[in-house]
């Protein structure tokens, strides 16, 4: 039998916040799309697990590739968040002194740093912060404000990214974990876990942690990703916290946080944990505990605060210790995009752009005259009879939920509809309405409960029908 | 529709249905629940003999003539009347938004149940980690969460969780959280296995153990559920819950509050006694 082939012009493997942003932006040309995405659904890596922070990269090594694009990002966003009608906050960030020594650093170090990256910092005195940010630490003796950064739906931009690249064309394959590359003069033929075969003129490596696997199946061996794992903790106490506060960074990490979130409470951390597992996404009690020390010395209120989720997420880190962005050494039709660490989704805008134009010219690609950047809005109207609640902790509607399943790019997993409708965050983490949405996916969609998973593979929450016993010894 | 009630109760749990049953209407009133029925989270596990009184309740309750009900509908917020009445409460329903307008209003809304995440436990986020109301609505759709199960609580609603999972054809096995005077309770410290559970870490008297499980019911207690009351300017206490005086008044003339809601450690016993001590208050108006 003979596997399936399937021709593209540009496919992009990697359907995290960089691999949509690439695949729209590619979307703009007159050529054929799609993207390549091991889970079974996008958005599963590291794209969901971060600070959700639009960062204006005031504190990027001047000169490397990623100070570079963080800056043409700052131009980009505020197209990109209207077009995609992205949740966003500009809350500002404010970088704390707790002593002398450390207003000195940010004077001889942050500020100068900041200045040749493009951004303009001011600096706040004590009592500037405490009337704004009354719960910050008693021992704040100064400060910084870097006014551009703020706060996004990081699962909103990077689901808006791929839908509106598919409603503007572009194919996403699911479960499509890629086993092969061979690299030609002309294009590469990418082999896939499923059987397809991809034949593309040129392909993109967006595969974030997995980038450098990808790599090595086209024969490049020329950098490494280890993961670097960050831990959070999610409150919900008020903590009267309306900009994000950060310490003064060590040399490995901009240190723990406390970052408003955009669809309602206060995220604390990251941590910043050199790992060796990809996949191991556990939080740890030394972790947490990090955490709350690290806030105590920002927020005192927020070592305390009581939480209602933690998660881990690992960032990819090369060996480069830059991003890694262009023609692989296997080939001009390889591109590499790698390395991204844990500016990816701040970068988005600008590294989708950049990397487009490296293909259009490779190909010599043509504008499309038709292309729409635009969403729709979301419920615009109520539709009738589906304004009843189905989220109980968020208040998120019938009508919300089956949007999202209506959509062109629906969810493929639970995960996935939480991402995209924020069932399922609040309070009981979806112990009230997820038995809801398996039966509201199974009638929409069509899913088989039994095979619905959460995220990966193997973790669906039905293990099996109901075995009725022969004899029961209660009446139902 | 455009009535004003003379009573709102948000909840259609243990408690309002032990007032009504007690107390009747009062006046016109309106019974507001998220569920499609009434009998609260707890209802799915009923009847079990563990439970009598709330089965007794919610087996022989009827709906007292001059009480509607508002079901599958979803208070999301309340707004109290600065002067005089009414309040209003915001409820959604399947055709949208609507402002129920009432002279009182009676808080019965219960509490969510506290999960591993509340309580920071660490380790992965496979699926199987669960609290009893997913367990009980998923088995009441026919569908199993697990074949071996860790049930973790000392409640009687941990013990009719497990007994109704074991009849369900899953293994179950109850480790009480907290001393109750026969055996030592446990702390759940970690979770571990990906993408399904696989082991349960307990910590007993320093001691650490490991009980293998597909699923783990986290069983320990509950919080109020007072979300919906953001901005309403009603008082709550650092857990959440709603504080009320010993006749259930809140800090907001005319809003009461009864149940879980107020006391989130409480037995579902005291949640029925409460709603018939409120009724007894009010048995010559309110």
């Amino acid at each position: 039998m003979r596997a399936r082939t399937v021709q593209v012009d540009a496919l992009v493997i990697g359907g995290g916040v960089v691999g949509c942003a690439v695949l729209r932006e590619l979307s703009r040309f007159q050529a054929t799309v799609a993207l390549l995405e091991r889970q079974p659904d996008i958005c599963d890596v590291t794209s969901k697990a971060n600070s959700a922070i639009v960062h204006t990269g005031f504190d990027a090594p001047p000169g490397s590739v990623e100070a570079g694009l963080l800056a043409r990002a700052r131009d980009l966003w505020p197209g990109v968040i209207e077009e995609l009608r992205i949740p966003y906050l500009q809350t500002g960030a404010v970088m704390v002194a707790a002593g002398r020594q450390e207003m000195e650093a940010i004077r001889q170090e942050i500020v100068p740093k900041a200045e040749r990256n493009g951004v303009t910092l001011s600096e706040l005195t004590a009592d500037e912060i405490m009337e704004n940010l009354p719960a910050v630490t008693p021992e704040v003796v100064g400060g910084v404000l870097v006014e551009g950064e703020g706060v996004i739906d990081p699962f909103w931009t990077t689901r808006a990214y791929a839908e509106n690249a598919v409603r503007n064309g572009a194919q996403v394959y699911l479960e499509h974990g890629v086993t092969g590359i061979s690299v030609h003069a002309d294009g590469v033929t990418v082999e896939t876990a499923p059987g397809t075969i991809f034949q593309a003129r040129i392909v993109v490596n967006a595969a974030g942690l997995w980038s450098d696997e990808v790599a090595r199946l086209a024969g490049d061996n020329s950098f490494r990703i280890t993961p670097r794992k960050g831990q959070f903790i999610i409150t919900e106490d008020d903590l009267g916290i309306g900009q994000i506060v950060l310490p003064v960074p060590s040399k490995i990490s901009k240190g723990i946080l406390v970052t408003p979130i955009v669809f309602g409470g206060t995220m604390l951390g990251p941590t910043a944990e050199e790992v060796t597992d990809k996949t191991d996404l556990s939080t740890t009690a030394e972790g947490l505990r990090r955490i709350r020390q690290g806030v105590a010395k920002l927020v005192p209120d927020a070592a305390g605060a009581s939480t209602i989720r933690q998660f881990a997420g690992l960032r990819a880190v090369s060996s480069t210790g830059d991003y890694i962005v262009g023609p692989s050494p296997t080939g001009r039709r390889l591109i590499t995009v790698a390395g991204i660490r844990s500016t990816g989704l701040s970068v988005s805008p600008a590294l989708g752009r950049h990397v487009a134009e490296l293909v259009r010219d490779e190909l010599n690609l043509a504008a499309r005259g038709d292309f729409d950047p635009t969403l729709p809005e979301l419920l615009a109207e109520a539709r009738e009879d589906e304004g009843d609640v189905i989220c109980l902790c968020r208040a998120i509607t019938r009508g919300e939920i089956l949007e999202a399943l209506r959509s062109p790019l629906p969810p493929a997993t639970l995960d996935g509809l939480k991402r995209r409708t924020g069932a399922m965050l609040g309070d009981c983490q979806g112990n009230i309405c997820m038995p809801r949405l398996i039966e509201l996916l199974r009638r929409e969609l069509g899913r088989d409960p039994l095979t619905l998973p959460k995220n990966v593979r193997g973790s669906s929450p039905v293990v099996s029908p109901v075995r009725a016993p022969a004899s029961s010894g209660r009446e139902r | 529709m455009t009535d004003i009630y003379d009573l709102a109760i948000v909840g259609a749990g243990l408690s309002a249905l032990s007032f009504l049953r007690a107390r009747g209407p009062v006046g016109l009133t309106a019974v507001i629940d998220y569920q499609d029925r009434a009998g609260g989270f707890l209802r799915p596990a009923l009847p079990d003999p563990a439970l009598p009184d709330a089965s007794e309740l919610v087996a022989s309750f009827q709906l007292p003539a001059g009480v509607e009900t508002l079901f599958a509908s979803t208070a999301v917020g309340l707004l109290p009347s600065a002067g005089t009445p009414p309040h209003t409460v915001l409820v959604r329903d399947r055709a949208g938004t609507r402002h129920v307008r009432a002279a009182r209003v009676l808080i019965a809304s219960g509490g969510l149940e506290i999960t591993r995440e509340h309580d920071q436990i660490p380790g992965p986020r496979p699926a199987g980690v669960v609290t009893p109301i997913f367990v009980h609505q998923l088995l009441d759709r026919g569908w199993l969460p697990g074949s071996r199960a860790v049930v973790y609580g000392s409640s009687r609603y941990a013990a009719a969780t497990k007994e109704r999972l074991a009849t369900a054809g899953t293994e179950a096995t109850l480790v009480p959280s907290e001393e109750d005077g026969s055996s030592g309770g446990a702390d759940v410290v970690e979770v571990r296995g990906f993408p399904r559970v696989q082991e349960v870490v307990l910590r007993r008297d320093g001691a650490e153990s490991m009980l293998p499980a597909d699923l783990l019911v986290y069983a320990r207690g509950m919080v109020a559920n007072t979300l919906w009351l953001k901005g309403s300017g009603v008082e709550l206490d650092d857990r959440g819950a709603v504080v009320m005086d010993e006749r259930y008044q809140t800090n907001i003339p005319r809003v009461h509050a009864i149940g879980t809601v107020v006391a989130p450690d409480l037995d579902h016993s005291r949640s029925i006694a409460m709603g018939e001590d409120l009724a007894r208050l009010w048995e010559a108006g309110p």
